[in-house]
Parts: structure tokens; sequence; C-alpha cells
């Protein structure tokens, strides 16, 4: 008896074992059509359009009126056709037929203009405050009216998925139904959220059926990939040069911009209504900007601050259909710089290595954010690439709450943009209010930017602002690039990083915006597991 | 029957209490946080802060009520708290009470078994060390005491972390459940799993400060007169310890215990932001780097509640454990 019952129960401890065994493999058996992506993404407010959830790409859960290709050209997604009226005020949309949410109901055009006057409405992190109202015309058009004629808002058309009515309201952003290619299983917060192909979905069918997001942070992620469990991993480009097992590094272009922002204005002793200083004597001369953009080597700042993993930036668009690609300089030339401050009257006259004119000296502050290592490499490297050329540029790591609230006005800031709307370029570089904060921080205005910019904004589609966005970078005699009043010195673009399990294929990514791992998934329904 | 009415007594006179120290908690914090210099508004929008035009800040200040004066704002917020309304989290969108259960549900288990594991484990070295003083066994116990009490949590969970989880991999480098397995589909295997190394790291610390304090006591029960006495009829260490001693450290080391329900919040804290673990410690940090005024406020207040529990429990254990007090009534 005694005997019989151990084999039992050892029999029984055999079993648990494999069955422990058999959960543990049991992931590993299954990763074709399961895979772990480790690149954020975690939206702690629930993903909820109206709230943000996919201005910064993919809603993923939703789908969006157009959307922007690898190319990053607009193309239809749930919209059929889409017209502008000849006083570029309001949007006809018609959308697909037949098209359903992931419950099962339909997304009629009523759907697609709650959404967008709810947004308009909600508070959260879109802005649609250039919509008048929108209205749903009959069961599949709608049509959204604008206040003023603004080509850009032709962004929220691509990026604000649509949301149903019926369902919309508090407990949404938490159980989110939509109608885009995948659909939210289960979401632990803080920890991971699971996610499945929508069966329901109009496009093509995702080859990868399940996706489970981690987010953790950085280090244990990184630690979850070494030991196998993750398939996609966004790290910074310091930590892309070390063998992952099983992994290859993916590389994607952005225009995830890092530049110098010049005060262009004197100091008068002129303050802001919020009494922020104004102006800075040295930077508001042309020479001084035209200068430091000559002297800076770009190509050795990716080298030395980005490990490879960048390109020189000379705008605030680099490769973006709307760059105008005549801005284009050769750098690294300090003799062109000491020729251009010798030009304007800057001389070293008292043999201590700073150039100085009318009593003053050719000197000014780098301010980055101190958190940002990047930065403060960047920072750091362009005031040595400054000093031959007899320009004091000291740089020094501040809170990104002191920079905005006293320095932005009257000193250099480093600051990073890049966006796939050019409405952040005419944000950038149109004649500020008398409170821009870090819009336009340097108060820079040009009569004739500001009208490329204005005709830009109110072209009849956006195919025809495109030439006016180039002409305000540099029509030929003026622009705010460097061969015209070079307002910034734009340092460089970085390239996203990320691991890849060398069985994954995630396609053709498009240029990333700023901000690194969740644009990655922009064409994840493309993405297939290339293994047996 | 007298029982009974200092019974009444000593609650009442508690809820009084816990009523004055809510008010005070509760202004004295909103006060603090009001001198934060984090910008809500900057903090909820992150990068989208590139997007967003001063007008829409504007909609979202007023979508929390910013655009009102903050002596309105406490006087507002106080009263719906008075209500039971703790008021919504900026960053979750959520109601506070609800994001605070949730998360409080995953740390309560963290909590718990550090902090059961710290009593027992602190409680039985700290009497065998005082015992047994000067001996090896005593300064191995003291050594590990204080290099533990004068170590912080956060670099105890990195070391241990680095060793287990990334050199050794025998403990998972995150989360509170395997990654992909909702927290039914895991097993109590797999949880517990998870729950090690962080539990662990944090009864390190409660270890050591109830060692030592039991020890001292100890020592002090050892070389009395009692003690002594016993000693003279040919008790061994082990059994005056046993016998006579225990009873007397007994009582420090409630106190301490539950004491140490507050510090046990604090590790948590930093215990969790090391290990991924998505629980209240976690979320208050980030509460606090985003200002998210209500939720943070809402966390102190629960804690509040929580240290206040704790102290009230070891007031009636003391009851349980010690004659004496229960016989002079000496409740409060």
């Amino acid at each position: 008896m005694f005997q019989k019952k151990s084999a039992l129960a050892s029999l029984g401890s055999l079993m648990v074992l494999c069955m422990f065994m058999f959960v543990m493999v049991c992931p590993a058996l299954a990763a074709k059509d399961r895979i772990v992506l480790a690149v954020g993404g975690e939206s702690e407010e629930g993903y909820d359009p109206l709230l943000g959830w996919g201005s910064y790409g993919n809603p993923l859960f939703h789908s969006t009126l157009l959307k922007r290709d690898a190319d990053l050209k607009i193309v239809p997604d749930l919209a059929r056709e889409w017209t502008l009226s000849k006083d570029k005020l309001t949007w006809t949309v018609k959308i697909r037929e037949g098209v359903v949410f992931s419950d099962g109901s339909a997304l009629t055009a009523a759907d697609v203009a709650f959404t967008f006057n709810k947004g308009l409405e909600a508070g959260g992190k879109i802005d649609l405050s250039p919509l008048e109202s929108a209205k749903a015309m009959d069961k599949t058009t709608v049509t959204l009216k604008l206040k003023t004629p603004d080509i850009t808002f032709i962004q929220h058309l691509i990026t604000l998925g649509i949301v149903p009515e019926k369902l919309y309201g508090p407990g949404y952003a938490r159980a989110p139904i939509g109608s885009g290619p995948y659909k939210l299983v289960r979401w632990d917060e803080g920890q991971q959220m699971v996610v499945e192909a929508n069966d329901r979905y109009y496009g093509t069918k995702p080859a990868i059926r399940q996706l489970v997001f981690l987010f953790s942070e950085e280090d244990a992620a990184l630690a979850a990939a070494r030991a196998g469990e993750v398939d996609v991993l966004g790290v910074p480009s310091n930590l892309a040069g070390q063998e992952i097992p099983g992994m290859r590094l993916h590389v994607v272009k952005s225009v995830d911009n890092r530049g110098l922002m010049f005060p262009m204005v004197p100091d008068e002793g002129r303050k802001t209504p919020n009494g922020l200083a104004v102006g800075n004597s040295v930077t508001a001369d042309v020479a001084i900007r035209k200068a430091v953009n000559f002297a800076m080597d770009r190509e050795a700042l990716v080298a030395g601050i980005l490990d490879g993993h960048g390109r020189s930036a000379f705008g605030v668009v680099d490769d973006l259909p709307w760059d105008n690609k005549d801005i284009r300089f050769k750098d690294n030339d300090p003799a062109k710089a000491i020729a251009i401050l010798e030009q304007a009257g800057w001389k070293d006259t008292d043999k201590d290595g700073v150039r100085e004119k009318n009593g003053l000296k050719a000197e000014f502050t780098i301010v980055y954010n101190a958190k940002d290592s990047l930065r403060q490499g960047l920072a750091l490297a362009v005031s040595d690439m400054l000093r031959p050329v007899g320009i004091k540029a000291v740089p020094k790591g501040e809170s990104w709450d002191r920079i905005k609230t006293e320095l932005t006005h009257t000193n250099v800031v480093v600051y990073g943009f890049g966006d796939h709307s050019p409405l952040e370029m005419f944000k950038l570089y149109h004649t500020p209010g008398p409170e821009p904060m870090y819009w336009n921080a340097g108060f820079y205005s040009n009569a004739t930017v500001d009208q490329y910019l204005e005709q830009a904004r109110a072209a009849e589609s956006f195919e025809a602002s495109i030439p006016f966005w180039q002409k305000a970078q540099w029509d030929g005699k003026t622009g705010f690039t460097m061969p015209g009043d070079a307002a910034w010195a734009w340092m460089v673009n970085l390239d996203h990083t990320y691991f890849v399990n060398k069985c994954l294929n995630v396609g053709k990514s498009q240029m990333e915006p700023h901000g690194h791992g969740w644009p990655i998934t922009a064409n994840i329904h493309e993405w297939k597991w290339i293994c047996e | 029957m007298i029982m009974k009415n200092t019974l009444i007594l000593f609650c009442l006179k508690k809820i009084l209490r816990l009523m004055l120290l809510m008010a005070a908690v509760a202004t004295f914090s909103y006060v603090l946080v009001s001198f934060s210099p984090v910008n809500p508004v900057d903090a909820y929008l992150g990068t989208a802060i590139l997007k967003v035009s001063p007008e829409q800040r504007e909609i979202i200040a007023k979508r929390w009520g910013l655009d009102q004066p903050p002596v309105e704002r406490f006087f507002n917020w106080a009263s719906q708290l008075i209500q039971g309304n703790f008021g919504l989290s900026t960053i979750f969108n959520e109601p506070v009470l609800s994001v605070i259960g949730k998360r409080f549900v995953t740390s309560f288990w963290l909590m718990f078994l550090a902090w059961t594991l710290s009593g027992i484990f602190g409680f039985v070295l700290g009497v065998l060390s005082g015992t047994f003083e000067n001996s090896v066994l005593d300064k191995s116990i003291s050594l590990y005491a204080y290099t533990m009490a004068s170590t912080p949590t956060f670099w105890v969970g990195m070391v241990l972390l680095t060793v287990f989880s990334i050199q050794l991999g025998w403990t998972p480098v995150c989360c509170a459940w395997p990654v992909g397995l909702s927290p039914e589909q895991a097993t109590l295997g797999q949880r517990v799993h998870h729950l090690v190394l962080p539990a662990f790291t944090l009864s390190l610390i409660g270890i050591a400060q109830i060692t030592l304090h039991t020890r001292e006591k100890t020592i002090e029960a050892m070389n009395s007169d009692y003690a002594a006495f016993a000693r003279a009829q040919g008790e061994k260490d082990l059994g005056i310890a046993f016998r006579h001693a225990l009873r007397n450290v007994l009582l420090p080391a409630v106190t301490l215990q539950f004491a140490s329900i507050g510090e046990l919040f604090g590790g948590a804290v930093l215990a969790e932001q090391v290990f991924s673990y998505p629980g209240l410690g976690k979320t208050t940090v980030e509460a606090g780097y985003r200002g998210d005024v209500p939720l943070l406020l809402g966390i102190v207040i629960f804690s509040t509640l929580f240290v206040f529990a704790g102290n009230t429990m070891a007031d009636l254990i003391y009851q349980a454990v010690d004659p004496r007090i229960r016989k002079t009534g000496g409740l409060i």
C-alpha cells in the first residue's frame, strides 16, 4: 500500500513536471504566429484616439481615413476618395462600404463625424482646433468643415483613429474597439499588452496573429532579449553596437533631428508677457549663425556621438517629401566660417582666442537638457568645433523646466524636432506670438518666409503645398535655412535602432518621426515570420 | 463591562486621531505638491508637446480644472474627498481609487511576503544573535544586519537582479507574471517565481532592522536578574532565551514589525522601480514625476491609512501579547 502510493506520487510529480516543461516550452513552439515586442507604446491613459492615441504613428486597433505608405506618400485607408472644396474649407470624404468594427457593428460616416467632433472637445493630446465641425451627409459620406483654409489638417485624416459612436464613453480607453488590423486582448498595466489579429479587418490580414508588447524598462527589456524572449527590441543607438544571439540590427532612418536654436533678436531688455527675457546680441548677427553652420563637422558628430547611426542634418525636414534639396552645403569648413566672421567685423583684437565686434565678445551658452547624454555630447562637441574659428560656446546642462521657463529665449538651446507633418515647420519659423514657448523660441521673423508658410497652409491640396514649404526654406534669395537667415544650426538626424529576430521580416520601415519605438509598427500588418 | 467601555473609548479616540491626521496630511501634501516645478500639462503631453497649440493646452487644463486658482481647487478636492471621491488620475484617465486598487493588489503580495519573511527571520536571527552574544554566530549576524541596514534598497535590488536574473538566469528580469500570459493563466508557481526576487530584496532590509532591535532587547533580557536566577538553577542559554527572554522581547518586536509597515511602503517604491514590478510603488514615482496631483494625493492618503492601520493593529496586539497592559487597561 505504502509502496503503491509513493509510486503514484512520483508519477504525479512527473506529470506535473512534464506539464511545467510544456508550459515553459510552449511559447517557443508557437513563435510563428506570435511575436514579442519591446518597443514601448504603453499609453497609460488608455487607447483612445481622441485623447491622442496613435498620433505618433500607428493606432493599431483603429483605422484612419488616410495613411502614409513606406515612402510617406498619402494613400487611402478607410476613405475611398476625398476632395477639398473650392474655398478650401470643406473636406468631403467618402468611406469604404461594409467596414465593421471588431465587435461586428458597422462603421458609418456618423462614426467618423462623431470622432472628429468629439476629438475637438476631448482635451487630449491631439489638436483639432482648425476644425469647425464634422457632419455625416449619408451612410458613407462625411464632411469636415474648417474655420480657415489649412492643408496641414490632412495630418488628422492620416492619424486620427475612428471610434464607434455607440461604444465611446468613460471606459472606452481601456477596452478600445476599432476597425484596425489588430484588436486588444488584454492589457496588464505597466507590464504588457496582448493583441490579436482582427478577423473583421477590411485590409490585408496580418500574417502574425498575436503580438505581445512588453512595457518594461530598457535594462529589463534588453535582458529579456538576451534570454531570447523578445523578437523586436528598440534600443538607443549607443547600445546598438552589441551582439544579441538570434537577432540582427535593423536601422531605420528618421527625421528625429537635433539642432541649435538661435535667439534671433538682440538683447534689448525685452520680456515676454510671462516675464521671460528675450534676445541675444551675439546670435542675432547672421554672420555668427552662418559661421556656426559652416564650422560644424556634422559627419564627425554622427560618427562620434551617434556611433554612426544617423546622418547630417541641414534642415528640420531632411529627406521628407517637402524637403528642399538646395539647402545642403559643404560644412566642416572653418576657413569659410572665419572669412564670414572677418567680413562681418568679428575680429580677435585682444588675442584671447575669442573674436569681438564693437566690444561684444563672440560668446554664447549652449543649453541642453542635462538628463539627455546625447544632447550633452552634441553640445560639447560643437563647442570644441567652434573654438578654432574664434567663437566661444559654453555648453551647460540644465533641467527642462528651467530651460522652458527661464533660458529658452536668451540662449542657444539644443532642441529635437521631426514630424510627418510640415505644420511643425510652420510653428518653428512663422513669426511667433508674444509667448511662443518652444515654438520659435528665437523669435525668428521674416515676412517673405511668413508669406510662403501661409500660402503653403492655404494650398488647395497637399501636393500643391509642397513647393511653398520648400520655398520657405530657401527660395533662391531668402529663407530660414542656412543659405538664407540660418535661424538654426541643425546638426544631426538620428537613426532609430532596433534588434529584430533573424526569422522576422519587418519589410520596409517608414522614415520615423521624433520618438523612437512605436513608429516601427507602422507596417506591422506586413511583417512575416520567415523561418520554418 | 469596563473592558467594553474602554474598547469603545479606544476606538473613538483612534478615529478622532485618524481624522485629524488625514486632514493634516491632506493639507500638507497639497501645499507641498503645489510647490512642485512640474507642469502637469507638459508632463502629460510628453513628446506630443510639439504638436499641441496653446489653445489646446488650455482645453486640457480646463478638463482637469487647472484653470481655477489653487486654493479653490483645494477646497473642491477636499469636499469631494469627504464624499469619497478621490478624483480622476491625469496620467491614467481613470478614477484614482480604481488605479490604486489595481496597483495595490499587485503590491500587496510583494509587501505581505516581504513583511512576513522579514518579521520571522529578523526575530529568529535577533534572538539567536542576542542569546549568544559575541559568538561567531552573533558577529556574522550583526555584520550582515549592519551591512543591510546601511544599504539602499534599490542598490541591493540591482545587485540581486544582475546576479540572479541576468548572470545565473534563475529568476525573471521583470514583471509580475510571465510575458504573454494573463494573471489567470499564470500558475501560482510562476507568480511566486516572479515575486521571489523583489520580495527577497525588500525583506533583506526589513530583516536587518528587526534583527538589530531584537538582538539588543535579547541581550538586555539575558543580562537581567531573572535570567541570572534561571542560570543559577542550571538552565542553559538557549533555554533561558526561549523560556524567559522571548516573552519580553516579543513586545518591542511586534511594535517594530507593525511600525515597519511605513518603511515597507517606502522600500516597495524603490524595489518595484528596479524590478519593473507594476505595483503601487512604481505608480507613486510616475505620479510624482508627471505631476498627477489627484493620484499622488490619493496614494498619500491611502498609505497614511495603511500605516495608521498597522500601528493600531500593534496597539491591539499588545493586549493579546502582554497581560500587564490588559490588566491595567492601559489601552492608550
